[in-house]
């Protein structure tokens, strides 16, 4: 029977976090992850590196922690962190007596702001609404879930560390009110087995309450479903935050070459309850013109959610009146040796929460060895060298997004032979070549065209996979890495993926763009979606 | 650039890569990556503080694909403004700089014959040094006239008329062709308009080039200054109720259309800064009775038209076809070949004359298959092209009627 210590589940960034502490503590530890890593939560949200301030006047310990880890992050997670500022700005309709108290519980927990004129606020950011009265700068920064995911994971593996992804948890055995094992099913061959194991840790996010049932326990978590819009370009270069206590559609964060307007804010019926609504996206667009009046006119690429694994004991808030701090649940207490959960909190403070579980899990172990994952980055930076030979290869510029993308798999990209370089863009709305959708899908973890698309925004760009993924496909296949399903599925099954963000949002030039795609790839290939409709 | 003009938005672009299987010199040109690519797929990647693709100097500006764009992307504004930007940072080269600015350059050179200039430009040596600066040796330059257009025209004594026209003759007339310009002249004397060219005696007043080989050079400040001349030229024109022609067709698509596109802030509300093409205006004189035709003669003469890409671009039809075809005994035969890969000064760069020649080609072909011994095209650039690739004789639509006029 196979074995190992511990089992980390759920593979977002939370479980990936606690695989990599656990891994560079020297403790022998496996990942298991029901889809592709980084699928839930981890890569549903807007993608801000909070600095804390949007949680300073609520939650004064969530906004030092906030800024604590921020800081970290940038210096550890680099390739991951883009080094935005936030602006908080009063609009006509937000409270001015909220500013004071704001600025006072920022000074308590370290973040520091600095007011700008309205003039400069729009000589930087020329869209903003002209209407606006009082802007403070943050040190907001963007965070991208994906590769923050991918690259601990990476870092993890370096240390020892196993990742199966597609790989779900059906059954927790223990004996004698002691962890002993569990049953997981690889779903891709849907074979189950058992793996023996001293302890198991919960970071299933929103599935978290379905894993602690497996084992017969019980967590007070409600998943809470956040819509967001993503936008064909990047409209703002900061992240822009309404000063007010915090409420839907009051957030616009720049990410890569798209911009972010989030979020909602409702109970979901279940962990995988992430199908937006075009209502959600209306009312989004409604709240956001107070920021970006021209909001309306922007061409909209999709529309996603995700899920809050929120806290929610018996006598406690949901949605936003809910703790954004987090929690993590020792079953021991409740006759469970063996077992712990973690969940709350927040991306940015991914690492926090790994470092405090891996804490627990050491003490139970006997393990003595201090946390590193603060001091040590999760990528190599990549050498001039290695830079300006990939300059010389990739398409102009793109020597930067390609390096801040594979981390630390980019010198493999430069290191390919002259004659076969792979520079051939497959994806030009987002400067994918070749050579990159090789590298990521010949990697163990990689089964699906759209765990190819976490690590490279392969069709994530403005065509959502029109032209890219048939172009994938075709690679793949010539290049015969084994896949999950045959190439027509795989194109099906992506291509359904994206349309299922885009049918919220069908007006103006998505919705041309959406009977392009769907006359091209019904008159050459005879996909025409038909089959994927549920409803 | 002008900070207060919004920047220009990818959003309009489906990516359905129409511009890419009409673009000529993506078809011809590996190391292009095409018109989607340089144009709005990369803005967005501008908006992300990236850095200029140097290829966008393989843009020709022949704008077939604005033309093809079903979603009315402005796609070479964007690469055009990308040449501009490059250009801030790297100054371009001489050779750039002269192509240019081809009117200061004849303006400073305007007092040596033009025998010598000529022959600085077909004797050997001398084209191994413009060879040395980047100007193809094989390309064939035009000739410089012995004497400008304008000037020309202020000693051409014209009959005395009630009704008058403006005349924006563009650069190519002016300094390499002015013969074309006084075809136009009589042909619109004829039709009993007095020919006005600001600026023929002295200087003042006078329109300066369109602006539209600075802007495809890079050089965007250049442009916007003669924009903002001409625009003011052409107003004080407008406001006297004058017709403002022009017989060449990148003129009228610059003053046109792109000086609102590139500059905006410079056209006042409402104004309109379109001229008229001289073919159009002239086909309106025989339907309105102000030109008589002659009669059809024995013979019927077949002349091989081409459409130049910019007239195509305007959007207006094909008047130098239409106006060709109203000609008794004129059979035109319309060459719809494509680009002629000339696209101004482009197809005299060194690095780009191969291009050029490949883009041509199909051109050529047709030329040499028709059984026409005259060709028409209204770009004076285009026609050089013709002449170069095709080798017959090519002139203007207008030179045609005056031919047939007597």
């Amino acid at each position: 029977m196979q074995q190992t210590r511990i089992v980390v589940i759920g593979g977002g960034a939370t479980g990936i976090g606690i695989l990599r502490d656990l891994s560079m503590r020297g403790v022998p530890a496996v990942l298991l992850e029901q889809g592709g890593l980084a699928n839930g939560t981890s890569s549903r949200f807007h993608g801000l590196l909070h600095s804390g301030a949007r949680y300073a006047a609520s939650d004064l310990h969530a906004a030092c922690e906030c800024i604590e880890e921020n800081t970290i992050l940038r210096r550890i997670g680099r390739h991951c962190v883009e080094e935005f500022e936030g602006l908080f700005v009063l609009t006509r309709e937000d409270d001015p007596a909220y500013v004071a108290p704001w600025l006072a519980a920022c000074a308590r927990a370290g973040i520091i702001t600095e007011e700008i004129s309205v003039e400069e606020a729009r000589a930087r950011e020329p869209a903003l609404a002209p209407d606006i009265r009082q802007v403070f700068r943050v040190p907001d920064a963007g965070v991208d879930g994906f590769r923050l995911v991918w690259h601990n994971a990476e870092s993890a593996r370096r240390y020892g560390g196993e990742v199966r992804t597609y790989h779900k948890v059906t059954g927790i055995e223990s004996v004698n009110g002691k962890i002993t094992g569990l049953t997981v099913c690889n779903t891709l061959n849907r074979e189950s087995y058992p793996l023996a194991c001293e302890y198991i840790v919960n970071a299933a996010g929103p599935w978290s309450g379905e894993i602690a049932r497996l084992a017969g326990q019980r967590v007070d978590i409600t998943p809470d479903r956040g819509t967001l819009l993503a936008f064909n370009h990047r409209f703002t270069s900061h992240i822009v935050n309404r000063l007010h206590k915090s409420a839907d559609g009051d957030i616009f964060v720049p990410h890569g070459s798209i911009t972010i307007l989030g979020t909602t804010s409702a109970q979901a019926k279940n962990p995988a309850d992430t199908t937006p609504t075009p209502e959600e996206v209306l009312r989004l667009l409604s709240l956001g013109e107070k920021l970006f009046p021209d909001v309306w006119e922007y061409r909209i690429l999709r529309v996603f959610a995700g899920n809050r694994p929120l806290y929610t004991p018996p006598d406690h808030d949901a949605g936003r009146g809910a703790s954004r701090n987090f929690v993590i649940v020792d079953h021991e207490q409740d006759g469970l040796a063996g077992f712990a959960s973690i969940f709350g909190g927040k991306l940015t403070t991914y690492r926090l929460m790994a470092e405090k579980m891996t804490d627990l899990v050491c003490a139970k172990l006997g393990v003595a060895t201090p946390c590193r994952t603060a001091g040590i980055p999760l990528a190599a930076q990549p050498a001039r060298a290695t830079l300006e030979r990939a300059g010389r290869r990739l398409p102009a510029h793109g020597a930067r997004l390609v390096a801040e993308r594979l981390g630390d798999q980019f010198p493999k990209i430069v290191n390919a032979p002259e004659q076969d370089s792979g520079a051939d863009l497959l994806c030009e709305c987002e400067m994918v070549t070749r050579a990159e959708v090789e590298l990521v899908a010949a990697d163990p973890t990689t089964h699906f065209l759209h765990d190819i698309r976490f690590r490279t925004r392969l069709g994530m760009g403005t065509c959502q996979g029109t032209c890219c993924s048939l172009r994938a496909v075709g690679v793949l296949s010539k290049s015969g890495v084994a896949f999950a399903a045959d190439p027509r599925t795989a194109l099906r099954t992506f291509l359904q993926e994206r349309w299922r963000g885009l049918r919220p949002v069908l007006w103006g030039a998505q919705a041309q763009k959406c009977e392009f795609n769907r006359a091209l790839y019904g008159a050459t290939l005879n996909l025409n979606g038909a089959d994927d409709e549920a409803d | 650039m002008n900070m207060n003009v919004r920047i220009p938005q990818p959003d309009r672009c489906i990516a359905c890569a129409t511009c890419v299987a009409v673009c000529p010199v993506a078809q011809n040109c590996p190391d292009f990556p095409g018109p989607r690519m340089m144009g709005p797929a990369r803005q967005r990647f501008r908006l992300m503080g990236m850095g200029e693709d140097e290829a966008s100097h393989y843009c020709a500006n022949c704008k077939n694909c604005d033309i093809a764009c079903p979603g009315d992307v402005p796609v070479s504004a964007f690469i055009m403004r990308a040449k501009a930007e490059i250009c801030k940072k790297n100054f371009p080269k001489l050779r750039d700089w002269i192509l240019a600015h081809g009117e200061v350059l004849a303006h400073c050179l305007r007092f040596i014959p033009a025998v010598f200039k000529n022959f600085g430009m077909t004797f050997a040596p001398a084209r191994l040094l413009l060879d040395a600066i980047g100007i193809a040796r094989k390309a064939s330059l035009p000739n410089f006239a012995p004497q400008a257009f304008r000037a020309r025209l202020a000693r051409l004594a014209q009959p005395n008329l009630s009704r008058a026209v403006v005349f924006f003759p563009g650069c190519f007339v002016d300094t390499y062709e002015p013969e074309s310009g006084l075809d136009i002249v009589a042909v619109l004397n004829r039709a009993g308009y007095k020919v006005i060219v600001p600026g023929t005696t002295d200087d003042s007043g006078a329109f300066v080039c369109c602006g539209l080989p600075m802007v495809a050079n890079g050089f965007w400040q250049d442009a916007r200054d003669n924009a903002r001349r001409n625009l003011k030229t052409l107003a004080a024109w407008a406001a006297k109720g004058m017709p403002i022609l022009t017989a060449c067709p990148s003129c009228a698509l610059m003053i046109g259309k792109d000086y609102a596109e590139y500059f905006p802030a410079l056209i006042a509300p409402g104004q309109s800064s379109s001229l008229v093409d001289v073919c159009d205006f002239l086909i309106g004189c025989v339907e309105r009775g102000e030109l008589a035709l002659p009669a059809a003669p024995q013979k019927v003469e077949t002349v091989f038209y081409h459409a130049p890409c910019h007239s195509r671009a305007l959007g207006i039809g094909l008047p130098g076809l239409d106006l060709l075809r109203e000609i008794p005994g004129i059979q035109a035969e319309y060459a719809d070949s494509g680009c002629c890969g000339i696209s101004g000064s482009y197809g005299f760069k060194k690095d780009k004359y191969p291009i050029a020649m490949r883009v041509g080609a199909p051109l050529f072909e047709a030329m040499r298959q028709s059984g026409a011994t005259l060709c028409a095209s209204e770009c004076g650039t285009c026609r050089v092209q013709m002449r170069h690739g095709g080798g017959k004789q090519t002139v203007h639509p207008v030179s045609v009627l005056r031919r047939y006029l007597g």
